[in-house]
Order: structure tokens, then C-alpha cells, then sequence
């Protein structure tokens, strides 16, 4: 006797061949968008991991093997710190760093100096000083500095080469004494003596961090919090570790966006999946009623028609794998590896072979396809054998589905309650997907209930239409699941993204009131204006007040990446007027300090709204008020507003790297800002732009970030409608007899399709309709879940209804051309033959 | 001793001009306890114990090296961490029950009391390894990653003055010379450590102290120094500089008979005869490690204690040289312990 | 490997006892106290009104549908006592089916058509072909073996069904209104050649029909009704 296997192996290569010769295009197009999803989900894995690994590689090499690192704010502790540690009898070694972002001028970011004591540093970071150690004596003279490759080739720098970096608002020149090469540090990084750096970087004194190798035997938690409890404030002990999973943190939110295309695609590929095996079940309901009949056994058919799903799948989720593995190398190619979001940048990444992960995407994808051909496949099972007796009754179980539905529902609003798990918002996924499927699962159900409430018109099209489809609710359904799927995920996506570009507009119309803004190279510490500098600007000619900003970054604590600390001068009773505030309060008669924090440091360390909070400044502790709230989306690792006169005191730094610039009236703002730069020696030592430059160029840029959402949503639609084409055109087939007898009773062929279409507008207007809501309630999702939980920070909800209506509108458009394409092609036939045919 | 230069040279490489540093002079007097002390104007300077140690049952040799050195810098960087100064400490332990060398070698930037070298008397360390010379004593603590040295180090003799006074001639220029004194028959007891294993020590030693800022001329690549504590009390201290063809460019010596009487030897009285060669099996050098010398009119036998004394420290200064306790004979009869020093039978050192 | 046990002939092919069968619990039976004996050889008609329940009574004799009470033997096995899969390789094994509508894959060749039997019951190769193309020659379409379901005319994709029920031997052929959708000539061809394949076969087989034309080619003819199957006497 033969194994049940071979024969249910038989049997679905016999389906599966026949299926395939059927319906190459749309089995073509189901395999299309799985792979879709697979491949975004692999390419933003891929390259998020070549990334990663890159900037773990960087870390690695900068910490080196240093046990702990004890690191100070950016402003720096007193060199004594170093060596207290130094003749810690628990310290083996100890090795001081400066560590600095110099400002260079006309270039935009910031350049990593590291200034080290080489001798003590080689023994803690072998491969980066290896390099050095021939130059140790020419690298004593105080403008000699070493570079990485990377730097070098940013910044245009040969061997021997000058290079001026800002400090204060003066230059200062050093000499390039070598390259380093590409192995030994792949990023952008200069490195000089420890006591040139000091020197240059008029830091005489100052160290920010040192790092630490303890003795054999000392126990490093222990000894990790004694430490803690001797260094000042704002000195914090971290473990190497820590410093790489910062980097995790920091890139983790921003795949949130492509990660929900890839699940959008992917979805959208299961579900289609799952209309077209329902569907093909439902065509060759006579053939599998046979092959019962026959003796296959209900296990053999089962599992026959779930390797059919599980074919595409595989297909799919292979053609995905490689598919995105392409995808990465290219963006790799010609990116460097932070899609597109400067909060990590990483150059030189490659793609890595990551085995594990690649499978882990293809059995997801032939997993979620599998979901999808499991439903019709087991109902197909179940009632072939009575589809011999020839009435086939293709209507619904409407009853099974709706408290599975409302449970699906019901567990969908619960994860949205429940946090992210370690940064990624996990449940709010889930919520999505719970949520979605739980409404999928409402379709037949509403759509049996819509088509009972339809009025009789007397008008034979519109009648035979609905009346077709109220008894072929589970026909017309099936083909609308996958299209609403994919359009309401593309509403959803469509909210989020117009909600998100509202807000941002929003607040950049807040942070920027002035003509025109003016700032040192981003996130340096380097380069400031004096207060003779400061007056000087104000005194320029046209300028009528300039508001300036003192930004630093500070530590709250070991764990979390660092701060920008903004202190600005404001009357505090108009805070309001300068600060996208989302919550505050009245100021209380308590004599702190108040700061305003934004929503990524109330997300992250729990601060509230009147809590007392301790914030290190210039090395001492000092007890500040939090007396609002407000929403930035500059900097995802948190903000703190600070009025510039407690900062003063608190720090005694009069200093400023940042100002907004108001003009006198009728003022030309360029004439203005070519007098502002004349006021420095470096002419393009700042950075100095009209405000409404600034608004123009983020908009730009953040439209630039989501075109690629844009352009795969339309794909995914694209596929749904697909779907949806292929859905109709093979139901109106399978109706040729139908059609055929309309015609023997004297319909037109007009006529006939026009029930075609009739039936394919109105249930594309429910699907539209039903897309629409689900896709508003997944929005919700989307901008008060998922995207808070992603980058800490708020949106305000905002429909774009035009666009939601045009969309509504090709969706309908769409679904009914096909149908009456449909229509044409299966009524083309001879009549006669078509009522025989009835297979 | 001379090693100490030949790492600097080494590492201090082009930017150091030959001027940097006062001048040696013949008839400067050295006086004491000052001369102990660190000479911070002269570019260069090393303390250089080396000896021989008991445990029970155990023969060993050790040595230990403070240099100090002074490299170019901007004088007017305000920086404490300015390396005005540069210390270079080397330890090493000859253990031929092992049959292996224990080193270990520290670098750093003198300031911020971690690394100094004092004057007024001998005190100078690097971190937690330091020597210092106190009412007649000097104690050396060397806690290095595998083993330790913890030395209480007594001078039984006065300085023995090197070269005409203390003014030692390294070549036919004048200018190329150093102020040099030794202190012969060093009593030491202590102990050491080796694998977290303590013991008890007792032993003899020789220290050399040694300034400079202008030391060796072009032609030489290399040398063989030797110090003996000879059994009768007396001591002997000699050098030969070779030239890139491996002949005799310079030698000296100093002898100090167990009557006290002090031979300063001329170029011609001294000459060194290779016995037997010992190749390493790490670095595949050939280094004569048994020699016939004669200082005057006294010939000795040099037999190591071990043939592997090869010291690597070609990851911080690029020099792989020998350096090893040895045993001194006059006609077949034993008569002293002390140290030899081989440079040069690698790579030719480069110096200028 | 022998395909089945060879048919027994001292035991009847099918025996119904007391068969009774109702649509709904508390509704009146559709058919009461069917007794039935069918032997070897034996080719019967069952003829019945319109909503008789003539195709329940095939889907019950199938396996494909449970009885209210009474008991289906099949060769001395009662069905009841059979689950969903023993039934179902009851069905492979020894019974053949013919229907109404011309049920066959339209996808697969003629040939792939007639040889699905074969393929659940394992049969490989040369046999396959061998019975196949005997089956297809004994039924007039050896010449079509490679062309599509699809492509064939009706009375041809009937003669494909008669093939398919016949290759593999059953002991029992079902033919459910196998002319229904047929003209008189091509009905009377089919008729004929069933009867003729089911003697061949040595099997027994059971023509279900409204018609008393049809009826008439088999070997005797029932009527049923709802108080049992009622002997009607075959006129040659």
C-alpha cells in the first residue's frame, strides 16, 4: 500500500501543476507580493544590521578593551578626576581622552577629535593606536593630528595637509601628520596628543572621559558603583556595552516606518493568498468534490491545497530573501548605512551574511502565506464531498467568524495599552494586525448585512446585481478582503505620514519666529561666541535682536544616550509663544529652576510635569523644576529648555553657539547675513540661513524621507488591485453559463455587463468605505502607538481627506473597469456552449 | 645600560636634534647625594640594576631600568599633560629552572605624579613601579602583569666612577660621551613573585647610572657591555662599540681591584673574543653568548646563566636584544657574577 | 501487488437493511425501511421521481452521507462503523463513480483523467498506462488520450467518467443520471457501453435514473419511493 503522503503529494502536484497552468499571471503576482514584503523586511534588517555592525565595529574600536569608562559631560572634568583613578588601587590602567566635535569651518557636521595619552591608550586600544606608535614623537607637537581614512577623504586631506578647526569663534590650524588606513578605523575620526588637544582645543585642564582597566579579581559592579559614589555629578561610570546599545536605541525607531511597509506588503501578499486559494477552491469546488469522491482522503486534500499556499510562499519568500539581499547591497552601495536618517551615520558598512536572519524571513513569509491558504483550505476539506449533490452552497458560516472577529477586535484594543518592549513598539504591531484581521473577518458579515438592507429598484441590472451577490456573499467578499487589506493599511500609512507632516510643519513654524537663524556647525563643542562676539553681531547693522542659544549635551544618566541641553533667553510667562508646548503648568513659588522637557525625556526617563529633576551642570547637581512639556522632533535622544540667565549662573558659561536673528525692518537678509559673517575671520565659520530656507529645506527633506513610503504603498495597492482584477475576471468566467442563460432570457450584453460592473462598483464602494474606516482606526494606531512609542514624541492627528477621497475614488474606478473588462471577456463567447459548460 | 639609548634613539626618531640637551663635559665633578638624583636638562638618562638572586634552590638573574628621556615639545603648551619628559621602565627575571625570561616594559609622560623622575637623589617610578634611593638603601617595586619584584637593595661600596672621572668617552669625539658612575656589590633581599607564587630572595647587584644628551656617534650599529661583581670584592665594568662591519669602533672599561684601586681602561686594553653562539629559536637571531675577554692585563670567561635572556621589545621600541646574568672565570677558576648585554645581531640598530 | 481482494462472491456487493433517511430530525422521513440486496454481476436501475431523494440514496451508499438509521453493508462492512478516512479509501478501492455532470478535472489530459484512480491506489508504471489505455480503447477514445477535458464534447467527457469508474476495477460502479445532460443518440451510446464495461468488469453496478429508457438497460429496475425500493419487472 502507498503512503498517504505520496499520494497527498500526488494529488497537489497534480493541483498545484494544473493551478500553475491555469493562472501563471496571478500565481505570478501572489508570489510578487510576498516577495515584496519579504524583501523590504530583509533590505531594512540587512541594512540596519550591516550599519549597526559597522558603528559596533567603530565602538568597539574606540573602547577598545577598557573594563569601564568613566565619562564626563561634553564640557568636560577636571584632570585631577583622571588621576584619582589613575592611583585607585583597583585600576590597572587608566588612560585620559579628551574627546571632542571640532568644528570645521564650512563644513556642516562636526568632526570626532579624540585626544589621547598614547602610550597609556595603546595598551587600551591596540588596532586604533598600532598606527600611531612610529609618530608618537611627531605627534607631540601641539598642531599635529592623525586622521582616519574616512576623515581624510571627507574632508579632502592628504599627508602633510593643514586643517583649521573653529575654536571660540577663532581658527586654529593643524597639521595632518598621517593617515590612518581604512582597516584600522573605517569612520570619521582625528586623534592627537592629549596635551595638544588641551592646548588647541583651549581645554587646558579638562578631560571628559577616562577610561578604565581594573585589576584581576575586582568586581566590577562593586567597584563600578564606589566609583559612582566618588566622582562629581554629571560623571557618570558606564560599561562598554552600554555604549553600543546606545547606538541600538538611537536606530531602532527609525525603521518603524519601513518595517510597517514591509508588513503592509506582506499582509497584502497573505491575504491575496488567501482570496486567490478561496477562490480556487470555490472554481474547482466540482474537482475537489471528485477527487473526494474518488477516495482522497479529507487529511490528502487539506494538506494538498496548503502546499499550494505553501508553494507560493516559498516561492515568494525566496525570491524576497534575494530580492532584499539585493535590494541592501544597493542601498549600501550607495548610501552610507543609515537610511537616509542622519541619526547614525556609518560609512563603509557591507553587507554581512547573516544566515539565521534570512531564513527567519523566509519561514515568516511562507509562515504568513501559509495562514492565509490554511482558511480556505480547510474548509474546502471539509465540504467538498457535498459538493457532489450538485447545488453548491457558497455562502459564509457568517455565525464561526463573528466571535473570533470580535475577539480579534477585542485583543487588538488591548495591545494598543500596552508598552514597547525595549523600544520597539512590538504590541502595537500585533494591535495592527489583530485589529485588521479582525475586521477582515467582519467583511461578510456587513457586507451580507448591506446587501439585505438594499432596496429593491426594479431595475433589472441593479437587482440581478445585488441579488447575485447576496447569494454569492463569500464570492464577492473573498475578493474584496485582500484589496481592503492592502488600501486600508494605505490609509492608515497615508494619516500617519499627513498627521506626522502637519505637526512638523507646525512646530517648525514655532522654533522658527526670526528672519533668520545662525549656528556653529551641528553638535560641536568647539566652536562659540564670546560675549564680545555676541555684541558685536547684535551691534551689526540691520540686525534688530538676536536671540542667542547656548545647546550643550548632558548625561542624565549611565544608561541613556545623551542630551541637548537649550538654554535661551525667553520671558517665561511667553513660553508658550517660543515653545511647541503639550502640557504645563502654572510656575509654582518654588525657588528652582524651571526647565521644559521634551516628550523623548519624559518618555524615557519618566519625568513628569511639576517633578523635581537633578541636572548635572558644569559639574555640580543642580535641582530644576519641570514646568512643561513640549514637542520636538530634532533630537529623538531627549531636550531640556533652560532660561540662559539660570544656565549663567549655574554654569558661569556666557557663551553662545546658536541664535535667531531679527531684522530691522526692510532689512535684505542676505546683505544682513553677509555682514554677520564679515564680523569673523572665517567668513564660513557659521551657518547662516533665512528661517524660511530652513522650514523649506526640512520640508523638502522630510518629504524626501517618505517618498519611498509613498511609492511602495502604491505598489501594494497596485497588488491589491491585481488581486482584485484577477478575483473578478475569474468569478465572471467561471459565470459564463450564468451570463449565457441572462442572454436565452433576453438580457443585452450590455446588460449583462452591466451587472458585472454594477456589482463590481458597489462592493468596491464598500470596500472603499470599509478600507477607509479601518484605515482611520488604524491611523490611530499608527500616530498615538506606534509612533509614539517609536520616537517619544506626539503628533497631532490630521486627515487628508482630499487624498483619502481621490483614493477612494481610482479604487472604485478600478475595481469597476475591471469588472466590465471581466464582463466583456466572459460574455464574449457563444451562449449555447457556456450554459454546458458548466463545470 | 647601553640599550636604554638605543630604545630611545629608536623611538624618539627624526625630531629630536642632537642639541637638545646640555652638553657632556670632561672635568665636571660628579658630587653625591645630586648626582643620584635626575639630570632633567640632559636629553638623556637611565638607572640600571641588574644581579644575581637566590631562593632556596634557585638561581636567577633580574634586571630593572628606569630611562628617562627628553623629547621635543611646545614649551609653551600649559598642558600638565606636556610630555616634557618621557620614562621607560623595563624588568626582566632570568629563571633558568623555567628556562625563560619574565619582562614586562611600561612607557609614559612624566607629570601629574604618575611618572617622574626626581632630582636631589634617586627617586623615579612609572605608576606603581618606582626605585628610590634612601639612606643607603634602594628600594625597587616592580609589579609587572605576571610576576613582581620587591627589593630592599643596600650599597656596600662607594660609586665606582666610570671613564676619567665619570666622564665616559663612547667614541673618538669628545662630544660623544656620557657621565657614568657604578655601584658595584649591591646587597639585596626581598622577594619576588612569579604566577601569584611568592618567595623569599637574597642576592648581589650592580648599578649603573648613566647622562647624556649626545651618546654614540654614526658608525656604530651595536655593543657588548659586561659589569662583574668579582668574588674578591673588586669590580669590573666593559664595553666594546661595533661598527656596521661587526669590528671593535670604540671600547672602554673600568676595574676596581678588592684593594680599592681603580683601572680606567684606554681603547686598546680592552678585547672581546665570542665563544659560543646561541641562536633564539623565537626570532631566529645569532647571539654569541659565551666570550673570552681582556680588561688590562686580566683575562675572563663569560658563561650565561641561561642562553635564553633574549628581551622583546619590539612592540613598544622595536629592539630585540640580549641581556642575561652570566658567571665570570679567570683561568678555569670562578670568580664573579654580573651582566652581559648584546645589542645589534638583529637588524642593525639605526642610529644616529 | 494485487489491487484488492478478489471480489467475494458469496456475500452480496451491497445489502441495505432498514434504511432510513430524513432531512430534518423532526421532519418526515425522505425515504423509510430501504432493504436491498445487490450480488456480484448483478446491474440495477433505481428509478424515482424528482425530490425522491434518489441522490441522497447514492451520497448515502457512497459513504458521502450518513443515514438516519438501518445499515449500509459494503461487501459484509457496514459503513457506519467506518470513519471519514476508512470511507473514503472504501471509495478508492471499490467503487466507481459516474455522474450527472460530467465532473472531471478539465485541466488534466483524458488520459490523466482516467488514471486518477490508479494514482490514489498507487498503481505505477507500466500498469498504469496499460489499464489506462485499455479503459480509454475499451471506451472509444484511445485516439484522445493526450488531448484536455476541456476540449471534449459532452457524450465524450461521459465516456471519460465511464473509463475513470471502470479502471480500477471496483466491485461496485454508481451512475448518478449519467445521460442527463445528453441527446437520445449519444444517451443510448453511453447507456450501452456502461452496461457493457460494468459486465466486463465482473462487477455489480447501480444506474440511479428518472428515465425509464435508461432504466431499462439495466439488468432490473427499482422504484423508489418513500416507503422502500419497489420491484419493478425488467422488460428486455
Amino acid at each position: 500500500m502507498f503512503g498517504q503522503s505520496r499520494i497527498a503529494w500526488r494529488v497537489w502536484s497534480l493541483l498545484l501543476l494544473a493551478q500553475l497552468r491555469e493562472q501563471p499571471v496571478r500565481m505570478l503576482i501572489t508570489v510578487v507580493a510576498i516577495a515584496l514584503g519579504v524583501a523590504l523586511g530583509t533590505a531594512v534588517y540587512l541594512v540596519n544590521n550591516a550599519a549597526l555592525n559597522e558603528f559596533g565595529l567603530a565602538s568597539k574600536r574606540l573602547v577598545g578593551s577598557a573594563d569601564l569608562i568613566v565619562q564626563g559631560p561634553r564640557e568636560a572634568f577636571p584632570e585631577s578626576v583622571f588621576v584619582t583613578l589613575a592611583h585607585d588601587p583597583a585600576v590597572s590602567l587608566a588612560s585620559p581622552i579628551l574627546e571632542l566635535e571640532a568644528a570645521i569651518p564650512g563644513v556642516r557636521d562636526a568632526f570626532k577629535v579624540l585626544g589621547v595619552d598614547v602610550f597609556r591608550a595603546s595598551a587600551m586600544q591596540p588596532q586604533l593606536m598600532g598606527d600611531i606608535a612610529p609618530h608618537i614623537l611627531q605627534l607631540f607637537a601641539t598642531d599635529s593630528i592623525i586622521v582616519s581614512n574616512q576623515a581624510a577623504v571627507q574632508l579632502h586631506l592628504r599627508r602633510g595637509d593643514l586643517l583649521q578647526v573653529i575654536v571660540g569663534s577663532k581658527a586654529k590650524t593643524l597639521h595632518i601628520l598621517d593617515i590612518l588606513s581604512p582597516d584600522t578605523y573605517s569612520q570619521s575620526l582625528g586623534i592627537m596628543d592629549i596635551a595638544s588637544a588641551q592646548w588647541i582645543f583651549e581645554s587646558i585642564g579638562d578631560l571628559n572621559r577616562v577610561d578604565l582597566r581594573v585589576k584581576n579579581g575586582v568586581n566590577l559592579e562593586s567597584f563600578k558603583k564606589i566609583l559612582a559614589a566618588q566622582l562629581p555629578a554629571s560623571v557618570l561610570v558606564i560599561t562598554p556595552q552600554v555604549e553600543r546599545d546606545r547606538a541600538v536605541t538611537v536606530t531602532r525607531a527609525y525603521r518603524v516606518n519601513l518595517n510597517m511597509l514591509a508588513m503592509i506588503a506582506l499582509l497584502t501578499g497573505a491575504f491575496l493568498v488567501f482570496s486567490t486559494q478561496s477562490l480556487s477552491v470555490l472554481r474547482r469546488r466540482h474537482s475537489l468534490a471528485l477527487l473526494r469522491a474518488l477516495g482522497v482522503t479529507r487529511l490528502a486534500l487539506q494538506s494538498a491545497l496548503l502546499g499550494e499556499g505553501v508553494a507560493l510562499g516559498v516561492a515568494g519568500s525566496l525570491l524576497g530573501v534575494l530580492l532584499g539581499t539585493f535590494l541592501a547591497a544597493i542601498i549600501l552601495q550607495l548610501l552610507v548605512g543609515d537610511l537616509g536618517n542622519n541619526q547614525l551615520q556609518v560609512v563603509g558598512a557591507s553587507l554581512r551574511a547573516a544566515p539565521l536572519a534570512l531564513i527567519a524571513f523566509l519561514i515568516i513569509g511562507t509562515v504568513v502565506t501559509s495562514a492565509g491558504a490554511w482558511f480556505p483550505a480547510r474548509s474546502a476539506a471539509r465540504q467538498s464531498a457535498s459538493a457532489l449533490k450538485g447545488a453548491i452552497n457558497a455562502s459564509p458560516r457568517t455565525g464561526a467568524g463573528r466571535y473570533f472577529s470580535i475577539a480579534l477586535l477585542g485583543l487588538g484594543i488591548v495591545l494598543t495599552r500596552i508598552p514597547a518592549v525595549g523600544g520597539i513598539p512590538l504590541f502595537g504591531y500585533l494591535a495592527v494586525a489583530a485589529l485588521l484581521f479582525g475586521s477582515i473577518l467582519l467583511v461578510p458579515l456587513l457586507w451580507v448585512k448591506v446587501l439585505r438592507k438594499m432596496p429593491r429598484t426594479h431595475h433589472v441590472v441593479l437587482d440581478t446585481a445585488v441579488a447575485q451577490m447576496r447569494d454569492n456573499v463569500k464570492l464577492s467578499t473573498l475578493s474584496l478582503s485582500s484589496i481592503i487589506v492592502s488600501f486600508s493599511l494605505m490609509v492608515a500609512m497615508a494619516i500617519m505620514v499627513y498627521s506626522f507632516r502637519v505637526s512638523f510643519d507646525h512646530w517648525l513654524t514655532k522654533l522658527l519666529p526670526a528672519d533668520m537663524q545662525m549656528r556653529e556647525p551641528l553638535g560641536n563643542d568647539t566652536a562659540f561666541w564670546s560675549v564680545q562676539d555676541q555684541a558685536r553681531l547684535t551691534a551689526v547693522a540691520g540686525v534688530s535682536r538676536i536671540d542667542f542659544r547656548r545647546t550643550r549635551l548632558i548625561s542624565l544618566d549611565a544608561v541613556h544616550a545623551a542630551i541637548t541641553l537649550i538654554a535661551r533667553d525667553f520671558n517665561v510667562n511667553n513660553i508658550a509663544d517660543i515653545l511647541p508646548l503639550v502640557q504645563s503648568s502654572a510656575l509654582p513659588s518654588t525657588k528652582l529652576p524651571p526647565i521644559w522637557i521634551s516628550e523623548a525625556v519624559q518618555d524615557i526617563y519618566g519625568y513628569k510635569i511639576g517633578s523635581e529633576v537633578v541636572v548635572p551642570l558644569a559639574g555640580r547637581q543642580h535641582r530644576c523644576f519641570v514646568a512643561g512639556i513640549w514637542r520636538d522632533y530634532a533630537r529623538p535622544a531627549g531636550a531640556i529648555v533652560i532660561s540662559r540667565q539660570a544656565y549663567q549662573t549655574a554654569t558661569g558659561d556666557h557663551n553662545a553657539n546658536e541664535g535667531s536673528i531679527w531684522l530691522s525692518d526692510g532689512q535684505n537678509a542676505a546683505r544682513v547675513a553677509a555682514m554677520v559673517r564679515a564680523q569673523f575671520a572665517l567668513q564660513d565659520s557659521i551657518e547662516i540661513v533665512t528661517s524660511s530656507a530652513v522650514k523649506e529645506r526640512s520640508m523638502k527633506l522630510f518629504d524626501h524621507a517618505f517618498v519611498i513610503t509613498y511609492a511602495l504603498e502604491a505598489v501594494a495597492v497596485l497588488i491589491g488591485l491585481a488581486g482584485l482584477s484577477f478575483a473578478t475576471s475569474s468569478t465572471a468566467l467561471a459565470r459564463r453559463a450564468e451570463f449565457g442563460m441572462l442572454k436565452y432570457i433576453g438580457l443585452r450584453r450590455r446588460q449583462v455587463i452591466g451587472i458585472l460592473a454594477t456589482e463590481g462598483m458597489l462592493s468596491s464602494v464598500f470596500g472603499a468605505i470599509f478600507g477607509l474606516t479601518l484605515g482611520a482606526v488604524l491611523s490611530l494606531v499608527l500616530v498615538f502607538v506606534i509612533n509614539r512609542q517609536s520616537f517619544n514624541w506626539s503628533i497631532d492627528l490630521a486627515v487628508p481627506i482630499w487624498q483619502l477621497a481621490i483614493l477612494g475614488l481610482v479604487l472604485v474606478t478600478a475595481a469597476t473597469l475591471t469588472a466590465i473588462i471581466s464582463g466583456r471577456a466572459a460574455t464574449a463567447g457563444d451562449a449555447v456552449r457556456a450554459v454546458r459548460e458548466d463545470w | 645600560m647601553r640599550i636604554a639609548l638605543g630604545l630611545m634613539l629608536l623611538c624618539v626618531g627624526v625630531s629630536v636634534r642632537a642639541t637638545a640637551g646640555s652638553d657632556v663635559l670632561e672635568g665636571r665633578a660628579l658630587t653625591f647625594p645630586g648626582d643620584y638624583g635626575s639630570h632633567a636638562e640632559f636629553r638623556t638618562e637611565w638607572w640600571y640594576l641588574t644581579g644575581w638572586l637566590k631562593t632556596e634552590g634557585e638561581s636567577l638573574g633580574f634586571q630593572i631600568t628606569f630611562f628617562r628621556t627628553r623629547p621635543t615639545v611646545d614649551v609653551d603648551n600649559l598642558s600638565s599633560f606636556t610630555p616634557r619628559q618621557l620614562l621607560i621602565a623595563h624588568c626582566a627575571l632570568s629563571d633558568p629552572q623555567r628556562g625563560r625570561l619574565w619582562q614586562d616594559q611600561r612607557i609614559r609622560r612624566a607629570g601629574l605624579g604618575l611618572a617622574e623622575a626626581m632630582s636631589g637623589d634617586t627617586h623615579v617610578w612609572i605608576d606603581d613601579w618606582s626605585l628610590e634611593h634612601k639612606s643607603a638603601t634602594y628600594i625597587a617595586k616592580i609589579l609587572a602583569e605576571d610576576f613582581a619584584l620587591n627589593l630592599s637593595i643596600r650599597t656596600t661600596q662607594q660609586p665606582l666612577l666610570n671613564g676619567r672621572a665619570g666622564y665616559s668617552q663612547k667614541g673618538p669625539s669628545p662630544l660623544s660621551a656620557s657621565y657614568y658612575y657604578s655601584i658595584p656589590h649591591l646587597q639585596v633581599i626581598g622577594n619576588i613573585t612569579r604566577d601569584g607564587k611568592s618567595d623569599a630572595v637574597h642576592g648581589e647587584a650592580w648599578l649603573d647610572h648613566e647622562w647624556s644628551s649626545q651618546y654614540l656617534d654614526g658608525s656604530a650599529i651595536g655593543w657588548e657591555w659586561v659589569g662583574i661583581n668579582l668574588n674578591d670584592g673588586g669590580a669590573l665594568m666593559a664595553f666594546r662599540i661595533r661598527n656596521p662591519k661587526g669590528e671593535s669602533h670604540w671600547t672602554g672599561g673600568t676595574l676596581r681591584d678588592a684593594h680599592g684601586t681603580t683601572q680606567v681602561f684606554q681603547p686598546h686594553d680592552v678585547e672581546f673574543q665570542a665563544k659560543r653562539t646561541w641562536v633564539s629559536p623565537r626570532t631566529g637571531i645569532k647571539y654569541p653568548v659565551q666570550w673570552h675577554i681582556r680588561a688590562g692585563s686580566r683575562e675572563f670567561d663569560l658563561k650565561p646563566l641561561l642562553d635564553d635572556q633574549e628581551n622583546d621589545t619590539r612592540l613598544s621600541t622595536g629592539a630585540v636584544y640580549w641581556e642575561g646574568a652570566v658567571s665570570a672565570s679567570e683561568a678555569g677558576k670562578d670568580s664573579g657574577r654580573g651582566y652581559l648585554e648584546l645589542t645589534g645581531y638583529g637588524e642593525p640598530l639605526r642610529l644616529r | 501487488m494485487p489491487l484488492k481482494a478478489p471480489a467475494r462472491l458469496d456475500i452480496p456487493v451491497l445489502r441495505l437493511e432498514g434504511l432510513v433517511k430524513r432531512f430534518k430530525v423532526d421532519r418526515p422521513a425522505l425515504f423509510e425501511g430501504l432493504n436491498l440486496e445487490l450480488w456480484p454481476g448483478e446491474y440495477l436501475a433505481i428509478m424515482g421521481e424528482s425530490g425522491v431523494g434518489k441522490s441522497t440514496l447514492l451520497n448515502l451508499l457512497a459513504g458521502l452521507d450518513h443515514a438516519d438509521s438501518g445499515r449500509i453493508l459494503m461487501g459484509g462492512i457496514e459503513l457506519s462503523n467506518l470513519d471519514d478516512d476508512a470511507l473514503t479509501l472504501m471509495r478508492r478501492h471499490s467503487v466507481g463513480f459516474v455522474f450527472q455532470a460530467f465532473h472531471v478535472l478539465p485541466y488534466l489530459s483524458v488520459a490523466q483523467n482516467v488514471a486518477l484512480p490508479l494514482d490514489l491506489l498507487g498503481v505505477s508504471e507500466p500498469e498504469r498506462s496499460m489499464r489506462t489505455t485499455q479503459m480509454l480503447d475499451a471506451v472509444g477514445l484511445g485516439s484522445m488520450a493526450s488531448r484536455y477535458a476541456r476540449e471534449l464534447s459532452g457524450g465524450e467527457v461521459q465516456r471519460i467518467a465511464i473509463a475513470r469508474a471502470l479502471v480500477h476495477r471496483p466491485a461496485l460502479v454508481l451512475a448518478d443520471e449519467p445521460t442527463g445532460n445528453l441527446d437520445s443518440r449519444n444517451a443510448a451510446q453511453i447507456l450501452g457501453l456502461l452496461r457493457t464495461q460494468i459486465k466486463a468488469n465482473a462487477g455489480a453496478g447501480i444506474l440511479i435514473t428518472h428515465s425509464r429508457v435508461a432504466a431499462e438497460s439495466a439488468d432490473r429496475i427499482l422504484v423508489l419511493t418513500c416507503d422502500g425500493l419497489v420491484s419493478l419487472a425488467a422488460s428486455a
